[in-house]
């Protein structure tokens, strides 16, 4: 085929000139003119001839279309990405990945298998609807018409205040507060002296009139003096974001602390909140009084060696952090039967598809129904590890192998009624007293002992002891005998013994709406194969207003088996240190390189890590909205609870990479809250392109996409390999190039943060920001440094890049402008970490290698702490709607509001219950800009069970509005009289069960080129490719209490996405 | 511990290409037990081919059958099968070795059905003659049809047939005849084909099937093999391997 060769000299060459990065040698020159000649002559070799298998062209980095974060090799040809494919030294994307040390040319021909959005991720970048500069509002909010303004103007504007919005009809006079004016209180002796007599006000040491004496001169810095736990005002501004990422999240967090904000916020409850803060609450740790440390984080399968899975809720071949990385580690060993699993899931996913028999189709929200169930099963025919169990502490678990130990064998104090409380300390018995000890912070504090009863007898321990293993009896229902009379105990076990058998396993399984002997086949099952079996749980269970004890009620089977840290059972994260704390080789240790910043103060807005009862605004129950001393990053009680101005008023709102409008559940409750000039005085986001969310900003900062930009991906409970993904700019940005602290560089995320503290003269930025001689003026110089840390991290730092390495690692980013990669700066940025740094981002991060991710029958990468079958912290919380302390133990709890009602009066009229699900080919608000994608999936679908369909007379394709008690118009208000019905084709099939609907999330789009903009006067149409769909979430419930936000898990803080019932209405067309 | 398979089959194919071409035989095994349909053969097929808008040489279909609760779906990927005894190529009228599209029997691409842009007239008969639904007119649209702007990397040229083929205007292959060559151009750089390499449930295998220690040779003698629409009597060089009866479902 040689004679079809078709390139034109005038092409090669065009291509050719920008391959050396400088000069030629003599010898490269002679081989460039050779292939010149020969491409002339059509003679060119196929190697010469395809470009997308160069050393030169090919950057490695990681993809962001969604949060799973697969390693990518960005095909780049004439500055322009290409191609997208797996990155093969990293191992989501092939298994087993390549090592570091494998060689870049090996590499660049072997390309790792992504999913079809990593592949379409370049369309992204490339999105006509992208924006460039800084876009004010020219009309309302929402009404999407726009005026470009240069960023320092929309800078200063913000910083400063005033009739910013003049030139919009009914805005003339209002004046908005400036962040100038909210960064109020400076000093941080006052800061800090406030902020410690504020928490004596929450104990009670302290009365409001009290402190207002004594600060008397500072009072007017506070947003209310006669509140003064609200805070200083600079808790006025508020700060919230839906993907963000380490490195990012690390520069963000400097300005917020160098600004003394307490209202910096995730989207953590929009996923799988409840899932995040159940774990937190298993892995909080005992540290003498109470317990602490519990970790936002959670456990998953060692798919590649369990030998049987039990998924509740887990939907990994559409979604779940892995379709490329799980799916190699689990496909053949299903087929050659390796591995079993069930799937407990309302819909016939892909994944229950590939394992015939898996599926057990549920009840939407009676997850901890079939798994107390299961538990009740285990306890009776005694097929839990009672071994494990029986380990109450270190030195008992290690004695067994064991690297974690649970609170099973520990007694916990009954109170009067028998209800669980606290555990029983050691000296309450006058067993042994506390001791006095030294923390890690050198604070002295009061160490409690713990007790189990072993041979009928009280023995004290400590549950972090390496030296005195202790044991203790499983089942325990006792009085123990004490100076103040008798102190009724059970030991945890025997309490989780008990709430399981509340219930038959045949009324369990009637709640989940299953013949019982399921639940006991897969009790069975479960406890059949040793430590090589996980319950893997991901967002199904967690996304109720039950979410938080479904998946207690989950892990808790994980821990009757014992199998964390086991080969094949549950495993946690691992990655290369970022901030450089972690060893003193690393060269970069941010706590060095940060300002002491005060420490911020007064309640947030949604009242995370805060007790109602010690606030000044406590007024009996129920209150006025949730307080969250379990959780944290509540997304949908940010701009509802700013709506009610509850506890107070906010000034400034700033967004980042959200769609909180689009994502939560009755998401059109954040759109009247932003509409909402008066609680919402001045709000500034910043987003690829006008968002679903940014659409409502005063004014959009355009930030870099994913591929432009810098970003440490972390990792996957799934992943058993240590890794730490760095992103990395691979091409040029389009955004406007502007000067910061004298640097030029396109407008960024981090670009805006520099500029806002520059005007606000914030310390720890600019020139000298990190230290004397250490400039803070460009994103590179916050992420080279964290990538020199990554490098250095571990008992070995990874290897020097060779010459050839660093000529690969110029050349490949010849096409880079200098105001994003300077080669020059970069190595003396990094110093003598310099080529570890290049060898690292020629690999898009840093991976250790498969063999070493495992050690014996254990994971190398060990979680290695307590685990609690029993959760003081939880029982100790009490719950701001009832003041009732919350259960401290797995069990199931029907669906309720946040006053505890049932649903019914929700329910009546509305026969179908709602669910969402993942589609492989779309993460909820950014892929809708893809073509690829959109041209594959135009429009998503209601899936309904053929049953449901007959009864209802509906046929595949037939249009129809979805309608609830809560939205009976069946409508997005999108504002300004704008209403998008929610309207979507039927699709009929018999993989769903009957009485349950669902839609996949992602389309039934606006803003993001879905809908007409006006920019600088002129009118850009919408894509039609952009329209497809329908999004059904403002469908969703509000809850009837909060009555601006949608139904809640008030425990663990997550959305409730499965527990609306709807109808569908027929459209005629 | 086992090798990925997409690393095994990139040592066959090292292998493969230091045989002479007539000595070996490019085959494709699609063990569909294991397709979790997530569609990254056909996006990443779309990508690295530059297909415009719903052109796909490699689509995956979805088939669900029985009755709730007793479903089962099947995830079919359908290339090209680079049939032996090809109807398309009967259908075109520019005939020949140097026609517009044959059986090839030399070079890289032996034993593939490849399509010469210079040559096909666009008249559109192999299309229709495909059993398989492998061929499609190219309609010269973009991706970015109906936004404000064409996007470069729609224009930056494929490598199909070890050629640059830069889109643009009415650039061939626009109102060509396209379908699957097995990613020839990848194959003469030592790279898997574009669908294989891009497979998460691992279910593609490409290789020289005459080699008996090629992994593909090795599934391929291990299973039972399906091809589809065996009486259509094309004999295809894609083979599959399912637990249901592939003409049930596909014909």
């Amino acid at each position: 085929m040689a004679e079809q060769n078709g390139t034109s000299r005038r092409e090669f060459l065009k291509r050719s000139a920008l391959f050396g990065c400088g000069a030629l040698a003599a010898s490269q020159l002679d081989v460039a003119r050779a292939l010149i000649a020969r491409a002339e002559a059509g003679e060119l070799t196929p190697a010469e001839l395809y470009q997308l298998n160069r050393l030169e062209n090919t950057l490695y980095t990681v993809c962001l279309n969604c949060n799973t974060g697969c390693g990518i090799k960005v095909k780049v040809v004439d500055g322009v990405a290409v191609k997208i494919d797996g990155n093969p030294y990293n191992p989501w994307t092939l298994h087993p990945h390549l090592p570091m040390t494998a060689d870049l040319a090996a590499a660049a021909k072997l390309d790792g298998g992504i999913c079809p959005k990593g592949q379409a991720g370049h369309q992204g970048a490339y999105d006509p609807y992208r924006i460039r500069k800084v876009l004010k509002r020219a009309g309302k909010r929402g009404e999407n018409k726009w005026t470009s303004v240069p960023f320092h103007q929309a800078v200063d504007e913000i910083v400063s205040g005033g009739k910013l919005f003049a030139h919009v009809r009914g805005e003339e006079n209002r004046v908005v507060t400036g962040l100038k004016e909210v960064c109020a209180l400076r000093d941080p002796k006052v800061f800090a002296e406030m902020g410690d007599d504020v928490a004596k006000i929450r104990k009670k040491k302290m009365t409001v009139d009290e402190f207002k004496a004594k600060h008397a001169a500072n009072l007017h810095l506070l947003i209310d003096p006669d509140h003064p736990d609200f805070g200083p005002k600079n808790n006025q501004f508020v700060y919230f974001w839906g993907r963000k990422k380490g490195g990012r999240s690390e520069f963000a967090k400097r300005f917020v602390d160098a600004f003394g904000t307490a209202n910096a916020h995730g989207h953590t409850t929009v996923c799988q909140g409840s899932l995040y803060f159940a774990c937190k609450a298993l892995s909080e740790q005992y540290g003498g009084d109470g317990f602490k440390d519990g970790q936002k984080f959670y456990w998953q399968a060692d798919t590649e060696n369990a030998e049987y899975i039990l998924f509740v809720g887990s939907n990994l071949f559409d979604a779940n952090y892995g379709p490329p990385n799980r799916s190699p580690r689990m496909t053949q060993r299903l087929v050659d039967g390796a591995l079993k699993i069930t799937v407990v899931d309302p819909r016939f996913s892909k994944l229950a598809s590939r394992a015939p028999g898996s599926w057990v189709p549920v009840k939407p929200g009676t997850d901890a129904a079939f798994a107390m169930g299961m538990t009740r099963w285990i306890f009776e025919n005694k097929r839990f590890d009672a071994k494990y169990l029986a380990n109450a502490n270190k030195a008992a678990a290690v004695a067994d192998k064991e690297s974690t130990w649970s609170n099973g064998p520990w007694l916990v104090k009954l109170g009067k009624d028998g209800e669980p409380g606290g555990f029983l300390r050691a000296s309450e018995i006058g067993l042994r007293p506390a001791e006095l000890r030294t923390d890690k912070d050198g604070k002295e504090t009061s160490y409690e002992f713990l007790v189990v009863l072993r041979d009928g007898k009280p023995v004290a321990f400590d549950p972090n002891d390496e030296k005195e293993a202790v044991e203790g009896a499983l089942f325990i229902d006792t009085e123990l005998p004490s100076e103040r009379g008798p102190v009724k105990v059970k030991s945890s076990l025997q309490i989780m013994r008990e709430v399981a058998a509340e219930k038959t396993i045949a009324q369990y399984a009637e709640i989940c709406g299953i013949e019982p002997n399921i639940i006991e086949k897969v009790a069975r099952e479960f406890t059949s194969h040793g430590k090589k079996v996980a319950v893997d749980v991901h967002r199904g269970p967690a996304q109720h207003t039950n979410g938080f004890y479904n998946i207690s009620s989950l892990m808790n089977l994980n821990l009757l088996v014992g199998n964390f840290d086991w080969t094949g059972g549950m495993i946690a994260a691992s990655t290369w240190n970022v901030d450089g704390t972690k060893t003193d080789a690393q060269p970069f240790s941010l706590k060095k390189l940060t300002p002491k910043y005060p420490k911020a103060f007064g309640l947030s807005v949604i009242r995370h890590d805060a007790k109602y009862d010690e606030s000044t605004i406590f007024k009996g129950y129920p209150a006025k909205r949730n307080w969250w001393p379990l959780s944290s990053d509540v997304y949908e009680e940010i701009l509802p609870s700013i709506q009610d101005a509850y506890p107070y008023p906010v000034k400034v709102v700033y967004s980042y990479m959200a769609a909180a409008t689009y994502s939560l559940p009755a998401g059109h409750t954040n759109i009247q809250a932003l509409q909402d000039l008066e609680r919402v005085p001045l709000y500034f986001a910043n987003d690829i392109t006008v968002g679903p969310t940014s659409l409502y900003a005063d004014y959009v900062f355009p930030d870099l996409h994913y591929l432009e930009r810098w970003e440490m991906q972390g990792s996957h409970p799934n992943m058993p390999v240590k890794v730490q993904p760095v992103r990395n700019p691979v091409i040029a940005s389009p955004n406007e190039v502007v000067k910061v602290f004298g640097e030029e560089q396109p407008i960024s995320y981090e670009a805006l943060w520099l500029a806002l503290a520059d005007r606000l003269g914030l310390a720890g930025f600019g020139k000298d920001g990190l230290a004397p001689g250490q400039d803070l003026t460009r994103p590179d110089d916050f992420y080279v440094r964290l990538t020199a840390n990554v490098a250095t991290d571990g008992k070995q730092p990874v290897a020097d890049a060779s010459d050839e390495e660093l000529r690969v690692f110029l050349a490949s980013r010849r096409h880079l402008p200098k105001n994003v990669f300077d080669a020059a700066r970069w190595e003396r940025i990094s110093g003598p970490a310099w080529r570890k740094v290049v060898t690292v981002l020629t690999r898009g991060g840093r991976f250790d290698t498969q063999e070493s991710s495992y050690k014996g029958d254990q994971v190398a990468n060990k979680y290695g702490k307590l685990i609690n079958l029993y959760q003081e912290k939880t029982a100790k919380a009490k719950d701001a709607f009832t003041g009732k302390h919350y259960f401290g133990l797995a069990r199931y709890v029907p669906i309720a509001d946040t006053l505890d009602r049932d649903t019914k009066a929700l329910e009546a009229g509305y026969d179908l219950h709602l669910i969402t699900n993942r589609d492989v080919r779309m993460t909820k608000s950014r892929t809708i800009t893809q073509p690829y994608l959109t041209e594959h999936m135009p429009e998503n679908a209601i899936l309904i069970n053929a049953r449901d369909a007959k009864r209802l007379g509906l046929r595949n394709g037939q249009r129809v509005k979805v309608v609830s008690a809560t939205n009976p118009e069946g409508v997005w208000d999108l504002g300004n009289g704008n209403k998008k019905p929610m309207i979507g084709k039927v699709a009929v099939i018999e993989g769903i069960r009957p009485g349950v609907i669902t839609f996949s999330l992602g389309h039934g789009m606006w803003g993001a080129g879905a809908t007409d903009i006006v920019l600088d006067g002129m009118l850009y149409k919408a894509a039609e490719k952009r329209q497809g769909g329908v999004h059904a979430n403002a469908a969703m419930w509000i809850d009837p209490h909060l009555k601006n936000t949608c139904l809640i898990d008030k425990v663990g803080g997550s959305v409730s996405f499965y527990d609306t019932r709807v109808k569908l209405l027929l459209v005629n067309t | 511990m086992q090798k990925d398979i997409l690393f095994t089959m990139h040592e066959d194919l090292e292998r493969a290409l230091k045989k002479p071409p007539e000595k070996r035989r490019w085959a494709m095994l699609l063990d569909v037990r294991k397709c979790i349909g997530c569609h990254a053969c056909t996006i990443a097929c779309v990508s690295e081919n530059k297909l415009p808008p719903k052109l796909y040489y490699r689509p995956v279909y979805d088939y669900e059958r029985g009755k709730y609760p007793n479903v089962s779906r099947t995830f079919l990927p359908r290339p090209c099968m680079q049939c032996d005894k090809p109807p398309c190529v009967a259908a075109c009228p520019v005939k020949g070795k140097d026609g517009a599209t044959w059986k090839e029997t030399t070079g890289i691409g032996a034993g593939t059905v490849p399509v010469n842009y210079k040559k096909c007239i666009g008249c559109g008969k192999c299309v229709p003659a495909c059993p398989y639904g492998a061929r499609t007119l190219d309609p010269g649209t973009y991706h970015s049809d109906g936004t404000p702007e064409l996007q470069k990397y729609e224009t930056m040229p494929s490598y199909e047939y070890l050629a640059t083929w830069p889109r643009a205007g009415k650039n061939l292959p626009v109102g060509n005849a396209r379908k699957c060559h097995f990613c020839v151009h990848r194959l003469a750089n030592g790279m898997l084909p574009q669908c294989i390499t891009s497979c998460l449930g691992r279910i593609g295998y490409f290789g020289d099937e005459s080699d008996p220690e090629s992994l593909i040779a090795k599934v391929k003698k291990a299973s039972r093999i399906q091809i589809l629409k065996a009486r259509a009597g094309t004999a295809p060089r894609v083979y599959y391997v399912a637990n249901e009866k592939l003409e049930v479902i596909y014909g």
